[in-house]
């Protein structure tokens, strides 16, 4: 068992702040403000995400043939991985039309998963895909869809085998969002600006090359995509910062002299490295080659604590930082502890699979 | 970064895995419903293999005493070893085990003091020791389910020891730490048996969501403390060991009374073993002033003195 990082891990951290160091603007706290759907920031990532791409820490994880560098699980473990299985599971021609892009940075998915009567029950989705010849023609809604106005391809769920297909009848296509039939509208929502959408999709028509994987294949895909969602943010590292830049405008203002305050901060990052350590797991096995468990699920459930915690803490002890403009990124962190107990599978789902795998616990009749 | 057990540690724990499935250290109710039972016999067993050395051992190390010290907490006999696994091998001088450790001069009984041979006395500048002769301490009845005992400690023949009490009161948060993560891990697995087996409304008590969120939530908090305490086990730093026994000293009481509830009326006997990792649990999470002292003492390690 070791707890230290490797030389290489640590100059690969160093390496990537001195680009951050140079490359992030002053007025990052500003960019960021509305959140990653926000026009602003979008267009930030549109002209930054090339950049990490040249210097090769866009998709360092990916392999070589499709523009990575094969790095190992630790290296990388911050970036989006559901959209490597692209490359696991897709066709040839999938990934000579995707990759490139994705690999330079240039690329804006969407998740259609949710929809209106399926969240946490998402197998019972009814966005129905329907074979004709060549293409599938594909009706339906999803809702709570990220980045939809902006993306310009769409990771799409749909039931092939009617409407009580269940998961055996769902499949993932690979769908272009100027693709006639699809409208997307704009839910206004608490978390950031053009976060959240609507998503129709009328009697929209793909070829079946689109289709990733096979049909049927499609649940097995996006539990494992989810598996990695749940931890491939590291919440507990903004906990953290954002922690510490409590702690230090507190100093500042000759508050943490307090032992309530000293005592709830350690609480606060208690939890933070807890979810770190949770989370460590799960990229260890990875590291290892091991099959995953169920350390995805301890792990994001102990995020969501560690994120209410730091931000109950700002809450109680700064509350006037959070309307001022000079604390956005307090703001910004209270919005999303509201919803990393929800997105990726809400909080109770995995407290329901950690009882079932991780206890041994019996289902409910 | 790994964060599997190396070959040696995999091996060592396999071992003491073996050992601990002894009968011996299997829940008997003690003579008079006592509250605790101490495992003297396989005491004396791990001792004669070396298990209590390992903390020397360069392959072994202080993450094997660690884990070693929460394998131990989890049995429902008591057995010294968080001072002899992580205290003893940096004392520079050989020590009669099992040991007794106090902090501070803190008054009152010190668990393990009645089977104790050495007693240890941590303060802000010296670490001395004592050996504890036969009939010099006094048993003192309690509800903690340890051998709780008192000595008149000016009696005592005290030897100063050459190690920073700083580094001693490290090794023992951690120690503490991992006995109380290992003491509510016990306690788990004893309740997880129960409610999976225990029927009412026609169906198995553990499938009802109520009680399936909440023992997760406790799975996932004590698993988060095996963690924290590991790693502050390999650090030695002081923050590390003062965050790992602030978390779980944070958590016990909750999940100990979550424990009990699910457990019912059953919980309430001392038929059932429950009590012992209860009433451990009781005293190990005021210990060296409980949660808030080892939050304060996190705060000022990480972010400097008020």
């Amino acid at each position: 068992m070791d707890f230290n990082w490797t030389h290489q891990d640590s100059a690969y951290r160093q390496r990537i702040r001195d680009f951050l160091q140079s490359e992030l603007p002053a007025n990052w706290a500003d960019i960021a403000r509305f959140g990653p759907g926000s026009e602003e920031q979008t267009e930030f990532s549109l002209q930054f995400c090339p950049k990490l791409a040249d210097a090769g820490l866009l998709i360092p994880h990916w392999p070589e043939q499709w523009g990575g560098a094969a790095r190992p699980p630790w290296e990388h473990f911050i970036l989006g991985e559901e959209m490597w299985r692209v490359g696991e599971f897709g066709s040839d021609e999938q990934k000579r039309q995707y990759i490139p892009e994705m690999a330079s940075g240039k690329a804006i998915w969407c998740q259609g998963f949710s929809e209106p009567n399926a969240g946490s029950d998402l197998a019972s989705l009814r966005t129905r895909a329907v074979r004709e010849g060549d293409n599938y023609v594909i009706n339906g809604q999803k809702i709570w869809t990220s980045y939809a106005a902006l993306a310009g391809q769409c990771f799409l769920l749909a039931q092939t085998d009617g409407p009580d297909g269940g998961r055996s009848g769902i499949a993932i296509f690979l769908v272009p969002m100027d693709t006639p039939g699809i409208e997307v509208r704009a839910i206004p929502s608490l978390i950031g600006h053009g976060d959240i959408h609507e998503v129709f999709f009328t009697d929209v028509c793909v070829p079946a090359s689109s289709r990733l994987g096979e049909e049927g294949e499609g649940w097995n895909i996006i539990s494992y995509a989810l598996a990695n969602e749940r931890v491939g943010i590291p919440r507990y590292e903004m906990g953290t910062a954002e922690l510490d830049r409590m702690v230090a405008e507190l100093k500042s203002r000759g508050s943490f002299s307090d032992s309530v305050v000293r005592a709830r901060a350690a609480e606060a990052a208690a939890a933070c490295e807890a979810a770190r350590l949770l989370v460590y797991r799960v990229v260890d096995g990875r590291a290892r080659n091991v099959p995953p468990a169920n350390e995805a699920n301890l792990a994001r459930y102990a995020v969501v604590t560690a994120e209410h915690l730091v931000t109950d803490f700002g809450m109680d002890f700064l509350p006037d930082s959070f309307s001022e403009r000079s604390h956005l990124s307090f703001l910004s962190h209270h919005e999303r502890a509201i919803v990393t107990g929800i997105a990726a599978g809400a909080a109770e789902i995995q407290l329901n699979l950690v009882a079932r795998r991780e206890l041994d616990l019996p289902r409910g009749s | 970064m790994r964060l599997d057990y190396n070959e040696d540690q995999t091996t060592f724990l396999t071992f003491l895995g073996q050992m601990l499935a002894s009968s011996e250290a299997e829940f008997r109710a003690a003579e008079d419903w006592g509250r605790y039972e101490y495992g003297a016999a396989l005491d004396a067993r791990l001792e004669e293999n070396g298990f209590f050395d390992a903390a020397a051992e360069e392959e072994l190390g202080t993450v094997a005493a660690a884990a070693m010290t929460y394998e131990v907490a989890q049995k429902p006999v008591a057995i010294e070893c968080g001072a002899s696994s992580l205290l003893r091998p940096f004392l520079g001088r050989e020590a009669p085990r099992p040991l007794a450790v106090v902090l501070d001069d803190a008054p009152g009984a010190i668990r393990y003091l009645p089977v104790a041979r050495t007693l240890i006395s941590v303060s802000d500048k010296t670490v001395r020791v004592a050996e504890l002769t036969e009939g010099s301490v006094s048993e003192v009845e309690s509800l903690y389910a340890y051998p709780m005992g008192t000595v008149d400690r000016k009696a005592l023949s005290w030897s100063e020891l050459d190690v920073a009490s700083d580094r001693v009161r490290v090794l023992w948060r951690v120690a503490t730490a991992a006995e109380l993560a290992g003491v509510l891990k016990g306690a788990l697995e004893s309740v997880l048996a129960y409610v999976r087996e225990r029927q009412q409304f026609g169906r198995p008590l553990g499938s009802f969501q109520a009680v399936q969120h909440r023992l997760s939530i406790n799975a996932i908090e004590i698993e988060a403390s095996r963690m924290l305490l590991l790693k502050a086990a390999q650090s030695l730093s002081a923050e590390d060991a003062a965050l790992a026994l602030g978390y779980v000293q944070k958590i016990a009481s909750r999940v100990g009374y979550d424990f009990h509830q699910f457990m019912g009326a059953m919980g309430l006997t001392l038929e059932h073993p429950l009590h012992r990792w209860t009433y451990r649990a009781r005293l190990l999470r005021a210990d060296q002033g409980g949660s808030s002292s080892a939050s304060l003492a996190y705060a000022s390690e990480r972010w400097g003195a008020p």
